[in-house]
């Protein structure tokens, strides 16, 4: 008899238990591009789609409407301006001029205008017409598309600090 | 047992009850180890944990408490538990990528996760408090966590009206309405046009029967006479509307006979002026000038055509109308002048504008198209079709209505069809069991469902009676949205005031303005009051804007204010007469309250002024960046360069001061300029005046 209720107390104690094991669950793996909420095709290469997130979509929607004149070579309704104008307004895209800005020089930039921050009068100030998070929006969208692809810097950015 | 054995315990016993002990120890300890070991527990632990390991662990642990943490949102009946484990969704220290889920923060999005819970939009099980029920299909719950592609879906269900955070979504309902599901489908919120497919009930005088086999055959290969031209380019994912039927050769013969005996009255050849058609006998060169004419007219900003550039075919033009390139290897030549000289007299619903044709254009136009839009060898692989046979046009008549084609073209004398196909007002909301999957090897979600029956309705149900569409992957994920945001008729949950309705103004007006609306259509491609077309510029405050001369002297002959676009406004040939009551209509209803035009006086504008206005806009301000005078200055916004005669000094004024109030999606940044500025910019700009030459050019163009 012994043996046998030991078993069974092991199988009673064993089956009580089992199920609060907790269970791993495969994580589906799923192409980042689907998952994104939107995607921009790569501007120098027609086979690369960027998966962008909420924010960055909405700094594709800002940027397509009001940015997309002068800092593209190919607009929605046909050639681009930038070509006409001195000095040539950047391409969103290029990574070798804007990963060096920080965040807040291109906030201050669009806000304010090209003449507020010592650069060409040509870029129009955008702070009455775009939200404040319509242009971190835009921000965010030129990090995402930028080539050579863009790297936070690595210190703690300001949202560490004390307010 | 023996007397004196009794009060002892024996060995037996003893062991016994220490196992027993044990066991009931082992017992209860169960609960309180399950209890211990539950998934939220370990994952708020876990939080502890990391957040020690960050450096703001204060911020990060502020609100944070040892339990179950829920939102509830009673008016949408929704509880939601997400953020028990989820604790960081709202700490913008957590948002790098770096950080290990449940952890992470939230992208930043329009709603506080912490306002609105997470269920509302992603879906899955906000009761739950173990991981897989909450994300996944399970026997208690049927909708599972909507994959991140159709989140846009979710937005539906209380912002019914498109928003431009949406793109996704607005773009699957255009194509729902595009490609006309609502022909068979009841689909709440989308527009329902008020001619879906052509009426056909005069459709042999326009079309032979072999055109309309091949059309019915394939209705994608029109335009490619070998099958292989690529199409892209334009607009790549452009369609002909009409899907394809999967029909038999019986079925064509049959259809293409029954439509082609719908002759109604016979359309009487066009006399044209004798001495057009001798001109044109001795001159044949004058066929290059319908080309002109036709390229002068812009008929290319509704229709397109293929052009074919290294081998490559390409579509160019509008996507209003059909595309053109071979139509008059489809229409007959009778046929196209009557539709040319009146569209309405032939379709009713018709969207084309009713031109003011001269003898000669009409002439040469036609011409054209016969000559050169044309490919003999389009019909080359349709077997030789006779008459139809009365046996022939009974099926074919049976036919019409068993396929369903009643849903979208109308045939007098045939009772129009509805609710040919289930209803999809509540299609988000199904559940799995709710689904007929029958046999198919398709996976069993909503989703999987949904794209299976959009890419091809066969692999769900052999006998699927739905046609074929062909759609690119972009599409197909948009299309599968906007059907996953169908959630019905809201039940009274007080749902309904937190619902922002869709609108669907109209804009009919009367008189003799309402007729010349209609005949020249131009609600197709201009707004007004909300209503029309969004090609051109909206209308809806034009007679704030634009100087009454202007405006009839822009009718009489449009040139574009934007020279880069290159869609245009078609040559209407508008008579003067015409013009002028277009113009007192436009200058006298479509105003703005905002612009005061007696207000401003421009016989006080100075030369100082205008001279401060000059250096603002070249220097200080840098307007030719965008805006062209004369020959310099860019390209996106108008032309200034005749603003002086074009625009109302007070328009210019408030425009200046906040364009989007005028224009509501204007590009324009709008500026803090003083009102000294404004006024001296207002005054240069009023001095802007460009007298004829350009306009003469372009009448000569005319060639008349």
């Amino acid at each position: 008899m012994k043996p046998k209720l030991t078993i069974v107390l092991v199988l009673v104690a064993g089956a009580s238990l089992t199920p609060s094991c907790h269970k791993k669950v495969a994580p589906e793996k799923l192409d980042p591009i689907l998952r994104a909420y939107d995607t921009d095709q790569d501007w120098n290469d027609s086979e690369r789609v960027i998966p962008l997130n909420y924010q960055q979509a909405q700094g594709k929607r800002v940027f397509y409407q009001y940015c997309v004149w002068c800092h593209a070579d190919a607009t929605p309704a046909g050639p681009s301006n930038r070509s006409n104008l001195n000095p040539m307004p950047p391409l969103a895209n290029d990574g070798a001029v804007f990963n060096s800005l920080s965040d807040d020089f291109l906030r201050n930039t669009i806000t304010l205008g090209g003449s507020a921050v010592g650069r060409s009068a040509l870029m129009p100030a955008w702070g009455i017409t775009l939200k404040p998070e319509e242009i971190d929006a835009v921000i965010a969208f030129y990090r995402a598309i930028a080539q050579p692809p863009y790297q936070a810097p690595a210190r703690p950015g300001p949202q560490y600090s004390v307010r | 047992m023996l007397p004196e054995e009794m009060g002892k315990i024996s060995k037996r016993f003893r062991w016994t009850f220490a196992l027993l002990s044990v066991f009931f120890l082992a017992v209860l300890a169960v609960s309180p180890v399950r209890e211990y070991l539950r998934a939220w527990k370990r994952y708020e632990r876990d939080y502890v944990r990391f957040a020690q390991t960050r450096p703001d662990t204060k911020r990060l642990l502020a609100d944070f408490r040892f339990e179950i943490n829920q939102i509830w949102i009673p008016k949408m009946d929704v509880v939601d538990r997400c953020t028990t484990c989820h604790q960081g969704i709202s700490q913008a220290s957590l948002q790098d990528s770096s950080v290990p889920e449940p952890f992470r923060a939230h992208p930043p999005i329009a709603h506080r996760a912490r306002d609105w819970g997470c269920v509302i939009c992603h879906r899955g099980q906000g009761l739950a408090t173990e991981v897989r029920d909450a994300h996944d299909t399970t026997l208690a719950w049927e909708q599972p966590i909507l994959p991140v592609q159709y989140i846009q879906a979710s937005c539906a269900e209380c912002h019914r009206q498109d928003l431009p955070q949406t793109p996704r979504l607005n773009r699957g309902r255009e194509l729902l309405a595009k490609h006309i599901c609502v022909g068979c489908h009841r689909l709440p919120g989308i527009e329902r046009a008020v001619m879906l497919g052509p009426d056909l009930t005069n459709i042999g005088s326009k079309v032979s029967r072999q055109w309309i086999y091949k059309w019915l055959k394939d209705p994608r290969t029109i335009l490619a006479s070998d099958g292989s031209v690529v199409v892209n380019g334009y607009e790549s994912e452009d369609e002909p509307r009409m899907p394809k039927f999967r029909l038999g050769e019986n079925e064509l013969v049959a259809l293409s006979g029954y439509l082609s005996s719908l002759q109604g009255e016979k359309i009487q050849p066009y006399k044209f002026d004798p001495r057009v058609v001798a001109e044109w006998e001795k001159r044949p060169d004058l066929i290059e000038q319908g080309e002109t004419r036709f390229r002068q007219m812009f008929c290319t900003t509704c229709h397109s055509l293929a052009v074919t550039r290294a081998g490559e075919t390409k579509l160019i033009g509008g996507d209003i109308g059909p595309e053109l390139t071979k139509v008059a290897s489809k229409v007959n030549s009778d046929w196209l002048v009557a539709w040319l000289r009146s569209p309405q007299a032939y379709l009713l619903h018709a969207e084309m504008p009713r031109y003011q044709w001269s003898d000669r254009d009409l002439f040469v136009v036609s011409r054209y198209i016969e000559s050169k839009l044309t490919d003999t060898t389009l019909l080359s692989d349709v077997p030789a079709l006779g008459t139809p046979t009365p046996s022939e046009v009974q099926s074919g008549k049976q036919l019409f209505l068993e396929k369903g084609c009643g849903s979208c073209h109308v045939i007098q004398g045939v009772p129009p069809q509805t609710d040919y196909g289930p209803d999809l007002s509540s299609l988000g909301l199904k559940t799995i069991s709710q689904l007929e999957f029958g046999n198919s090897r398709i996976p069993r979600t909503l989703v999987a469902y949904i794209e299976a029956k959009v890419t091809n309705p066969l692999s769900v149900n052999a006998a699927a009676r739905m046609p074929q569409y062909s759609l690119g992957s972009s599409d197909l994920t948009a299309l599968t949205t906007a059907l996953l945001s169908m959630s019905g008729s809201s039940a009274p949950t007080g749902l309904e005031g937190l619902i922002l309705p869709a609108r669907h103004p109209q804009f009919r007006p009367a008189g003799t303005f309402g007729e010349l609306y209609e005949r020249y259509k131009c609600y197709v491609c201009h707004r007004f009051n909300g209503y029309g077309g969004t090609l051109a510029p909206d209308l809806t405050f034009e007679g704030s804007r634009a100087q009454h001369k202007w405006i009839v002297d822009f009718l009489k002959n449009p040139q574009t204010l934007r020279p880069t676009l290159t869609f245009r406004m078609p040559q209407f040939n508008i008579p003067i007469e015409e013009a002028t009551v277009l113009a007192d209509y436009l200058t006298m209803v479509m105003q703005t309250p905002n612009v005061n035009l007696a207000g401003t006086d421009r016989k006080a504008f100075t030369p100082q002024m205008v001279s401060l206005g000059k250096q603002l806009y070249e220097v200080k301000y840098q307007c030719q960046s965008c805006h062209t005078i004369g020959s310099t200055g860019g390209y996106v916004g108008p032309n200034l360069t005749n603003a002086g005669n074009w625009m109302n000094p007070a328009w210019i004024e408030e425009w200046l001061k906040d364009p989007q109030s005028l224009v509501a999606d204007s590009i324009e940044p709008r500026r803090n300029f003083t009102d000294q500025e404004r006024t001296a910019l207002t005054a240069y700009l009023m001095t802007l005046k460009q007298s004829g030459p350009a306009q003469a050019t372009a009448a000569a163009g005319r060639g008349q």
